[in-house]
């Protein structure tokens, strides 16, 4: 495989310190402030940091009631000091990584927590209600059906089967036997996922990554040089151009792919020089749409990094190794960071028996949306990388 | 569920067909589904406008679990008005079975669902 590196535009100056997560799963009888004590508790261990020595938060949240992240944080001593929610619907987590870094890259904070939070059982049963103030919400479109109806149009016009869409949930559910915190860990077939009930044509429940309670923290600072940690090679944020009927490409391609241009232009590498990737697995069609708007495969030819068992563990360039969304559960705004907690963990070579053997660079991937008229409310993609020198 | 206004276009009965209310620009001619102050593509000054009644559907799904006001299964479909915007519409099948509309298959407006959607229907029986 030829490499795609260049020169990186600039000088990497954030790491991602630690990490840590809840448990991912439905979790009625936890409050959403245990779920935050739990993830931001270990983030702060893995990177050796005291409550004291953070200078800023930032929050990501979609249905978080108000307050959500003082009520939590404030009891474990982070008080005084800049916190800050934001909300880009299931990116709202990385949208919290990424203002994080940012702010770190910029010298405006030092030491800075990220963290993710959503107890969705209190408010769903099943699907997230459609929007009622949006013109498709209001129409019914629930956000399984946007996705079925990329998967339509990828069937009509690229011959991809109700097989290559089962493949993806099945790929990543053999992955999440090997995650202890995933939400369901079970292997399945192709006959299998096929066979549960069908949510929006073409797509089966097994094809939907369950709603979940669960959070998920970073901590970011400067990297220090010379020292062998994880650090961010690029971060990138953007909201959608217009997706109407000029547009050519599924909901959320362009969007993506635009998006994945920046990150790897940003950090001097292309998607052949990945090593591990998490991405926004929400339903399966959408890993194959994915893997296609970041290069890993021209368009229309991502069910063949699934045929080929490219992007399985194993694989030359495995995705979602943690076992994805569709395994791990999508707690909307603990998603992102759930993900970069899994490629820190990679990169690191900490992932037990999802190890991706010798990863060096990963990349983090998350798309929100819900507001019709646009190729997506936010993507946001973190190329991360293992620097070489004196293990911290 | 419901909010006010409704964001939903108007959907009218105009010379015997039926159509949606809208904008498009005065300048570049971009249709909306709004009515916004500025048009999206270039800024000029939108004026109203009708769009339809046919169109040709982009893609299809038929939601079959529930949601919050609606009785599943229903049958939905982006359609591309001819010279209008991309909708999303449920589609009424004559025969009241409902099935995904292949990307491609012509389609005409009809009157709003009793939800108050907008609606279409295939302009020819197709296979599917
Ligand atoms: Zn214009």
């Amino acid at each position: 495989m030829t490499s795609d590196r260049t020169a990186p535009q600039r000088a990497v100056t954030a790491a991602v310190a630690g990490v840590g997560t809840s448990l991912f799963g439905k979790q009625p009888d936890l409050h959403p402030s245990q779920l935050v004590w739990r993830a931001v508790d270990e983030a702060l261990r893995d990177a050796g940091v005291a409550p004291a020595d953070l200078d800023a938060v930032y929050v990501g949240t979609v249905f978080g009631a108000p307050g959500v992240a003082q009520r939590a944080l404030h009891a474990m001593g982070i008080t005084s000091m800049p916190i800050i929610t934001v909300e880009n619907a299931c990116a709202s987590g990385t949208t919290a990584l990424h203002e994080a870094v940012t702010a770190v890259e910029l010298g405006r904070f030092h030491t800075v927590l990220a963290v993710g939070v959503e107890k969705m059982t209190d408010q769903f049963a099943g699907a997230i209600h459609p929007e009622s103030t949006d013109i498709e919400g209001r129409t019914g479109l629930a956000l399984p059906s946007l996705y079925a109806m990329a998967a339509t149009r990828y069937q009509a016009l690229y011959g991809v089967t109700d097989e290559d869409l089962a493949s993806v949930a099945v790929k990543n559910h053999a992955h999440a036997v090997h995650n202890d915190r995933a939400q369901y860990r079970t292997p399945h077939t192709v006959e299998e996922v096929l066979a549960s009930r069908m949510v929006a044509d073409p797509l089966t429940l097994m094809q939907c990554c369950p709603i979940a309670d669960g959070a998920a923290a970073a901590v970011v600072r400067p990297h220090r040089s010379g020292t062998e940690e994880v650090v961010v090679r690029s971060s990138v944020l953007r909201s959608g151009g217009l997706w109407d009927q000029r547009c050519a490409h599924v909901w959320g391609y362009e969007l993506i792919r635009d998006t994945a241009t920046a990150a790897f232009d940003l950090a001097g590498v292309g998607p052949t020089d990945l090593d591990v990737v998490e991405c926004h697995d929400a339903f399966t069609i959408g890993e194959i749409v994915t893997t296609e708007a970041i290069g890993l495969a021209p368009e229309g030819q991502g069910a063949g990094l699934l045929r080929s068992g490219h992007t399985a563990l194993g694989g030359p360039q495995p995705v979602n190794p943690s076992g994805g969304l569709l395994s791990r559960g999508h707690p909307l705004g603990a998603t992102g960071l759930a993900q970069t907690a899994e490629i820190t963990w990679q990169l690191r070579g900490e992932a037990g028996g999802r190890q991706v053997d010798g990863a060096r660079l990963g990349l983090v991937e998350t798309m929100g949306g819900g507001v019709a008229g646009v190729d997506g409310n936010a993507c946001v993609m973190v190329v991360l990388e293992r620097t070489t020198g004196v293990r911290a | 569920m419901t909010t006010t206004p409704d964001p939903r276009p108007p959907v009218l009965p105009l010379d015997g067909t039926t159509r949606l209310a809208g904008t498009r620009c005065a300048e570049c001619g971009l249709p909306s589904l709004w009515d916004p102050p500025r048009c999206a593509g270039c800024g000029g000054r939108m004026r109203r406008d009708t769009f339809g009644p046919d169109g040709t559907v982009w893609s299809s799904t038929v939601v079959r679990v529930p949601v919050p006001g609606r009785t599943p299964p229903y049958a939905l479909a982006y359609v591309d008005l001819d010279d209008g915007p991309r909708v999303l519409a449920h589609v009424v099948a004559g025969d009241g079975v409902t099935v995904r509309l292949p990307p491609g298959t012509r389609v005409r407006l009809t009157t709003s669902t009793d939800d108050g959607d907008v609606a279409v229907q295939p302009i020819e029986e197709t296979a599917s």
